[in-house]
């Protein structure tokens, strides 16, 4: 009997410190000591005692994975405990010229709550260079990949409070391999992140826990960073996949960073990003080859914000929501020159309750905003917002359950009238009627001009002036006020408006949500004439970081007419799309010249010889825009001033059907616009004809 | 020119007289050969010989040359028009002599496609009996003694479809015949649906953002509307709204589809963590006849997409 006690607690003894040493670390987030590390060493590899800290140790350190016993004298120099509770704090004081840290693998998982990775820390980092928000100074510590090694990710944050502030971080991608890879990012935030593949040497892989709301990651903040680009803001020379991507993250906040050229999104949530907050970011030019969308929201993004951001020259829609759950707020952004690659809209918008205000929504090759008719979308309230050089409605609602392919990308244009109750039920914003002014032109009064018109009983009508002429959906400029529209469906407004101005309106009702606009109305001379009115001249937003002021220099000396010689084709080999060194040649005058002259803009026509079939050559057309179009982003011309326009077989060069006609008709040409008086004389030239 | 008037003339007077002449001849009683077609020729056989016991004589029947025979009706009907195997099929069979004449004996004769089989004993006469039947798995013979001018015969009989009946055409003829009157026949096409042997299956499939990367849609993973899924016959198929798609009447067999990357963009496969097979561009599967297969595909948001 004795014996058998004995037994049991021996049996006992022996299990409760196997228990303590398999709970894993980041359970026992209180006892994890923090320190204040300095990273000294640029250099990475595996974790050894040497001269210098690198950001590998630190990193381990912090997740208590490695402890200063197992440092060399030197490097436990640069390691300082806290005091029990504080997180830890990794600064850098790397050597002047070797701020650039190489990784040659993926760092360890974060799981040291509430650390701090601050590059600001490092000497020569000018906190003052900053004058917009938007634009934080440049960083001068960057993390990258080093050459001829693949790094999937550049920082993978699963643990709370953790804060990286002030870095670079550019180059993370995978290249192909026998089996996809899982989407890499320069951060990426997520509780226990997937293996990047699936091969044997991934490690063994259990049940995600991603419905566990609990073990996701609270309150990351990223800051101050730049995404994509080196510090000398350089096209880099690999591109980053995605820039953050919020897998599994609730309250993360993406505040003044600078989010540029990426393959995919800028930001891309997954399948959890409730309380997400991006504000104050510079995101240009990205979706270069992938996700088009600057910033692709998917899964739970519940309290959401999208606040005070730059958006802009993106291949897609500046803000696309997939199918997403609960509420997100997008107010006070500019969006504007996205849809380079894909004709989308600025704004996409699927989902209940959603709100945009205040944002300026322009230069789209889409409608401005657009709400899905399927998952139906009901309440998205779409008012304040200014809207310019759009390619259709300023606001989009999706009818009839319109589920086609341009449906989920361009929306499907001006609604009819509700003409059933089931139409509610098929369109987005549960087809609330545009308003519809009494007639197409008002007559002027002494002082002020009376609009009417009919809409829906009780809704708010936003009425708009018009800007631009020609269409009769042309984009909501400026808001002119607000009116109630009566219980028996009429409203007016009376406005002191001089003859000439176009106005349109918007019917919003918290019930069901904000309309498309209403057609044009024109306000007539009180003799019944419809002067024209003085075009105000507009300012072209750029998306162009803000330089200082210059310094005052003596107004320049009147132009000289000036007579330029641009190429204005390149040529390829048959089925190919890559540049040859003859055409780069090509590429760099016009790269020059496009430099030399900002305003101007070009369009890229790509173009196939008429061999194969008429899709393929429309994609391979489209593959040599991009090619030409890439390449002269690598030169530097900013990516909102071209855009892709793939031609395909139907645009031939030649007639006849020789080795030289076809190379002639296997090109692409730039079709410059906006020249602003510019004498140019395009050169047609054929130095880098490719005969196959 | 006077003179070749009056020799026309006298030519044109000639042929006149040869016309009226032949008028006149025949204008009188018919002639015999038109009595020779109402008259019947009756041709009997009659044939002896020397038996054990003398003589015997024996006499054909009756053969009738030029009589105006009205032919026997047949008339064949089924309920149904389309059957499946394992249902049970009832012709009727409707034979009228409407002649001036008995048909003795008569003899009907149904022959049925490949895979149909007569229920046995379900042979139903009215209002005569037959003499004799013969019945074998795919043709009925039966014997009436004689079906008297204006009389008429209706036999029911049931039929079972078998599954060998797929491969035949389901087309039955049935035919009347008796001494002195031209055989008739009645054909009957019967539509034969595969049914429960249908060998076809049935393909389902959904595309889908694959948030944990196990190949599995769960909650929270959002089908992908319009993409494009391609057979390896060719077939296109598009995801509804909600991701899904399904695909009926497929050929049993080894099936491949693959989903068509240039319809999402922006998106590529999702690795498949816990399958390595599932990490593959196409879906395989073996469709058994009838059988259901599943082709799902998961998506990831992409980057670096090909530039060739």
């Amino acid at each position: 009997m004795k014996q058998q006690w004995w037994i049991g607690y021996g049996a006992v003894a022996l299990t409760v410190p196997g228990l303590a040493l398999t709970v894993p670390p980041a359970v026992g987030q209180s006892a994890l000591a923090g320190y204040s590390v300095r990273v000294t060493s640029a250099g990475d590899g595996p974790v050894q005692p040497d001269e210098g800290l690198t950001l590998r140790e630190a990193v381990e350190l912090a997740n208590g994975t490695l402890t200063p016993e197992q440092l060399s004298e030197a490097e436990q120099a640069f390691v300082q405990p806290l005091p029990t509770g504080q997180g830890s704090r990794i600064g850098f004081d790397l050597p002047a010229g070797q701020t650039t840290i190489a990784l040659v693998d993926l760092l360890p998982e974060i799981i040291a709550p509430e650390l701090v990775i601050d590059g600001t820390t490092q000497a020569g980092y000018d906190a003052s260079a900053g004058l917009d928000p938007k634009f934080p100074p440049a960083p001068v510590v960057s993390l990258t990949v080093a050459e001829g090694s693949e790094v999937a990710r550049g920082l993978t944050i699963a643990a709370d409070g953790v804060t990286v502030r002030g870095l670079s971080l550019y180059g993370f991608r995978t290249s192909d391999r026998a089996t996809q890879t899982t989407p890499p990012a320069d951060i990426f935030i997520s509780a226990l992140a997937p293996p990047v593949d699936s091969s044997p040497l991934s490690p063994a892989l259990e049940l995600f826990r991603i419905e566990d709301a609990e073990a996701a990651p609270r309150g990351v903040v990223i800051e101050q960073n730049w995404l994509g680009l080196p510090p000398d803001g350089e096209f880099p020379a690999v591109p980053s996949a995605f820039g953050v991507s919020v897998f599994n993250a609730v309250e993360t906040t993406i505040r003044n960073n600078r989010i540029q050229n990426h393959d995919g999104s800028a930001i891309i949530t997954g399948f959890r990003a409730d309380g997400l907050q991006v504000s104050e970011n510079a995101i240009i030019g990205n979706g270069l080859a992938g996700m088009p969308d600057a910033i692709r929201l998917e899964g739970a993004i519940a309290s959401s914000a999208i606040t005070d951001n730059l958006i802009c020259a993106n291949d897609g829609s500046g803000i696309y929501l997939f199918k997403t759950e609960g509420a997100t707020q997008i107010t006070g952004n500019a969006i504007q020159y996205n849809g380079r690659r894909f004709e989308r809209a600025a704004v996409y918008l699927m989902g209940n309750d959603h709100q945009l205000s205040d944002n300026f929504i322009g230069y789209q090759p889409g409608p401005g905003v657009a709400v899905t008719a399927y998952p139906l979308s009901l309440r998205n309230q779409i008012r304040g917002n200014r809207y310019a050089g759009l390619d259709g409605l300023s606001i989009d609602l999706n009818t009839q359950g319109n589920t086609g392919v341009q449906d989920f990308q361009k929306g499907d244009g001006p609604n009819p009238p509700r003409n059933s109750y089931h139409r509610r039920r098929e369109t987005g914003n549960a087809a609330i009627n545009s308003p519809e002014f009494d007639a197409y032109s008002f007559a002027s009064g002494a002082a002020e001009v009376t609009l009417t018109g009919t809409a829906d009983p009780g809704t708010e009508v936003d009425l708009y002036r018009i800007a631009e002429e020609g269409f009769p959906y042309s984009p909501l400029s400026e808001s002119l006020g607000t009116v109630t529209a009566s219980p028996e469906g009429t409203f007016s407004a009376s406005l002191a408006l001089p003859p000439g101005t176009r106005v349109s309106a918007i019917a919003s009702d918290p019930e069901w949500g904000t309309s498309e606009p209403a057609p044009v109305a024109a306000v007539l001379a009180a003799d019944g004439t419809l002067p024209d009115l003085p075009a105000t001249p507009v300012e072209l937003p750029t998306c162009a970081a803000p330089v200082p002021p210059p310094a005052p220099v003596e107004p320049p000396p009147p132009l000289e007419p000036l007579v330029l010689t641009v190429p204005r084709n390149i040529h390829f080999a048959l089925d190919r799309s890559d540049i040859s060194p003859e055409s780069a040649v090509i590429l760099d005058q016009i790269a020059a010249v496009m430099l030399e002259y900002p305003f101007l803009t070009v369009e890229l026509h790509g173009h196939t010889d008429p061999r194969a079939s008429a899709a393929y050559n429309l994609a391979l057309s489209e593959r040599r825009s991009l090619a030409a179009r890439n390449y002269l982003v690598r030169q530097g011309v900013p990516p909102e001033r071209m855009r892709i326009v793939p031609f395909g077989e139907t645009q031939r060069r030649s007639q006849g059907s020789g080795r030289v006609e076809y190379a002639r008709d296997r090109r692409v040409e730039f079709v410059f616009t906006d020249l602003r008086g510019l004498d140019i004389i395009f050169q047609d030239q054929e130095a880098d004809l490719q005969l196959e | 020119m006077r003179r070749n008037q009056r020799q026309l003339y006298r030519g044109l007077l000639f042929l006149l007289a040869l016309v009226l002449s032949y008028c006149l001849s025949h204008a009188g009683p018919p002639s015999t050969v038109a009595q020779a077609q109402s008259r019947v020729f009756v041709n009997q056989a009659t044939a002896q010989f020397d038996g054990p016991e003398g003589p015997v004589t024996v006499t054909s029947n009756e053969t009738r040359v030029g009589e105006d025979i009205v032919p026997l009706s047949i008339v064949k009907t089924a309920d149904r028009a389309a059957a499946e195997p394992g249902d049970v099929v009832v012709y009727r069979l409707l034979v009228t002599n409407p002649s001036s004449r008995a048909a003795t004996p008569l003899t009907i004769t149904d022959q049925l496609p490949r895979g149909l089989i007569y229920v046995p004993d379900s042979v139903q006469t009215t209002p005569l009996q037959p003499t004799q039947q013969v019945t074998t798995d795919s043709s009925l013979t039966l014997t009436f003694p004689s079906l008297e001018p204006g009389a008429s015969v209706s036999i029911a009989y049931g039929v079972l479809i078998t599954p060998d009946a797929v491969r035949g055409d389901g087309r039955n003829v049935a035919q009347a015949s008796a001494p002195g009157f031209a055989p008739v026949s009645a054909p009957f096409q019967l539509t034969i649906r595969p049914g429960i042997v249908s060998d076809c299956g049935t393909i389902l499939g959904r595309v889908f953002v694959d948030k944990n990367f196990d190949g599995q849609q769960q909650p929270g993973e959002p089908g992908v509307p319009n993409a494009v899924v391609f057979m390896d016959d060719g077939n296109r198929i598009l995801t509804d709204p909600d991701g899904l798609f399904s695909l009926a009447n497929v050929l049993p067999g080894y099936r491949v589809g693959t989903l068509d990357l240039y319809s999402l963009p922006g998106y590529t496969l999702a690795p498949n963590l816990y399958r390595i097979e599932d990490n593959s561009a196409s879906r395989f599967v073996r469709l058994s006849p009838g059988g259901l297969g599943r082709m799902n595909f998961a998506v990831t948001p992409t980057f670096g997409e090909e530039q060739s």
